[in-house]
């Protein structure tokens, strides 16, 4: 088996051509928390579905840990929390967990040890001998937490999983997923919290209109639009029409005089090219800071640059 | 395959149709006891006023009152076995309570055979249950008046084909709840399951008549779907007057002069395991 526990070659899963996930390449390393951005719609949901054989893809082929998708085996050491989390509410969060335990194979004492651990782990000791019918949204979406734990997974599919969670319960989430982590599991997160996936997340992939746009490590893809912030003195008005490589530049400041920019560069390394430019052109520099990536600056990025793309194909087809 | 089968009694259980079923035939069982009690009383007045001539008009009551009593127990078995089944599999997908199970490792065909011997097994003992309550109201609380004559092996016969009803219904209902929605499944199920009794009654309303149309609508209804031969089949190996010529007069609306044949027996049979092959494939190939 390689060190990638999901790999997938051109898989689609379209509904009439449409929508869905379509001709997905991509590889999820081991041990890595991977998230799957996109807006809502954009295919996450169907993708996951489709590697645990919940929907059958229309092109394409795939494995999970190291199996085909589809197959018994690909799924023996998965656990999953769906974006739709329902469970049969005429049961005990107990019962379900036994239930889901017996399908896995666990003999009747591992599953007592392996449940208790798993409730104590997600936050709902005391809760669960209660029906589920009486849970809150935030206790159905733990014990579907605790289900996919239920195995001790290798590979964990987390649908949406702090999206009926109070801000307690989402940073608890993120604590668990870092424990999970830091324990070899390898998690597949799919979300459009961002700023909750930037986190915990090493690895991204960003879905955008059913295509996936990029995937790799995030602080890698960060460096595609390096931007500093510089704060100047006596600069010209259009000190940036001179220098090439700055390729947009934004106002943030002026305070006494003291103006503060924000400058996008054309590719990382030219911070020395640009003071040379700004001392040559007589302004005083007083302070240079590079401006970390956020996660989302990453994803609307690659977004954009996709529909950038996609307009300019759009065009050329009517011509 | 067996925690899919634990599932399936847990749910049935828990399930207010499964409770308010076995409460609604327990009333009646009792009716079925109190109304058997009275005509043991009529057919002893009876007895006394016509003498001998009352011995056709017994063998008329018994198997009148028993033949009603299993005929709307295989109605309320039917009804059980569509309601349950029929939305096993598509209730399921419509809430999505069936991904974290498919998700396990676990094949569709175990998850559907699961759910097959869930819910069959229940209703076989649910149906042997009604079955038994019935003939032994018939035998003992009639004080032997109005009780069928029934040897052992016409009574394991009879309670045979009684409870193959909610097998080969649970198997169409699977087929239906793994193509399409639960209520459409269901209003499907019901129609289909009155065509093969309106069928049933025509077919022997033919047969009395000599119609040769009316029991091809019959057999065509019976084809189409062939609960209404299992029913036939129970009264035919309880009564057991199939080659009497008074035997129509004797058993009445619930009576059979239009047997199924030994065919018949086993089209139900692969009719029955055709449908379960089938909501198998069917599952298999489907997303959910």
């Amino acid at each position: 088996m390689s060190g990638n526990v999901i790999e997938t070659w051109g898989l689609s899963k379209q509904y009439d051509g449409k929508g869905g996930c379509k001709e997905i390449t991509l590889q999820v390393p081991r041990g890595t928390v991977f998230g799957f951005l996109g807006q809502n719609g954009a295919g996450k949901s169907t993708f996951v579905r489709t590697m645990l054989g919940l929907l059958h893809p229309t092109e394409g082929k795939a494995t999970m840990l190291g199996q085909p998708i589809g197959t018994e085996a690909s799924r023996r050491k998965v656990g999953y929390l769906p974006e739709l989390f329902r469970y049969p509410d005429w049961l005990t969060g107990r019962q379900l967990l036994e239930h889901h335990g017996e399908i896995c194979g666990l003999t009747r004492s591992e599953r007592k040890r392996i449940i208790h651990e798993v409730v104590e782990r997600v936050g709902l000791s005391g809760r669960v001998d209660e029906r589920i019918r009486g849970y809150s949204k935030g206790m159905q979406q733990r014990i579907g937490l605790a289900c996919a734990l239920l195995s001790d997974p290798d590979l964990i599919f987390l649908d949406e999983p702090t999206s009926a969670l109070d801000p307690i319960g989402r940073k608890e989430v993120r604590e668990l997923i870092a424990q999970l982590r830091d324990q070899g599991k390898t998690i597949f997160l799919n979300s459009h919290l961002l700023s909750e996936m930037e986190t915990v997340c090493d690895h991204v992939g960003i879905i955008h209109r059913s295509e996936l746009v990029v995937h790799g490590e995030w602080r890698k893809l960060s460096a595609v639009k390096p931007q500093i912030e510089i704060t100047l003195e006596q600069a010209s008005q259009n000190w940036h029409e001179l220098l090439p490589f700055v390729t947009e530049n934004r106002l943030l400041r002026d305070v006494e005089g003291q103006t503060t920019w924000l400058v996008t560069l054309d590719r990382d390394g030219r911070v020395p090219a640009l003071l040379e430019g700004l001392i040559a052109s007589g302004a005083a520099v007083h302070e240079v800071v590079r401006k970390q990536q956020s996660l989302e600056d990453v994803f609307l990025y690659w977004v954009q640059q996709k529909e950038r793309e996609a307009h300019v194909a759009n065009h050329q087809n009517h011509v | 395959m067996w925690p899919i089968i634990k599932i399936t009694y847990r749910e049935m259980i828990s399930k207010r149709i499964f409770t308010i079923t076995i409460l609604m035939s327990l009333a009646f069982i009792i009716l079925f006891g109190v109304a058997t009690w009275f005509a043991a009383r009529e057919v002893n007045d009876m007895m006394g006023r016509i003498g001998s001539d009352g011995v056709m008009m017994k063998g008329f009551f018994s198997t009148q009152l028993l033949g009603m009593g299993l005929y709307f127990g295989s109605i309320i078995t039917a009804l059980l076995a569509i309601l349950s089944s029929v939305g096993s599999i598509a209730s399921e997908i419509e809430s999505h309570q069936i991904d974290t199970w498919l998700a396990r490792s676990l094949t569709r065909k175990q998850y559907m055979l699961g759910k097959f011997f869930g819910l069959s097994s229940m209703l076989i003992l649910y149906a042997a249950l009604l079955f038994l309550g019935l003939l032994a109201i018939n035998q003992w609380v009639g004080g032997g008046l109005v009780a069928v004559q029934v040897s052992a092996g016409q009574l394991l016969s009879g309670l045979g084909y009684f409870v193959l009803l909610p097998v080969i219904l649970v198997s169409v209902s699977l087929l239906m709840s793994s193509m399409t929605t639960t209520v459409t499944g269901g209003i499907i199920l019901i129609i289909l399951y009155g065509i093969s009794f309106i069928g049933g009654f025509v077919e022997q309303l033919g047969s009395l008549i000599d119609q040769e149309s009316l029991i091809n609508i019959g057999i065509v209804s019976s084809l189409l779907f062939p609960t209404d031969s299992l029913f036939r089949l129970t009264t035919l190996s309880l009564f057991e007057t199939v080659d009497n010529p008074i035997s129509f007069a004797s058993q009445g609306i619930f009576g059979t002069s239009s047997p199924p044949s030994t065919a018949m027996i086993y089209y139900t049979i692969g009719y029955g395991l055709v449908a379960l092959l089938l909501a198998i494939r069917v599952f298999q190939k489907r997303d959910v």
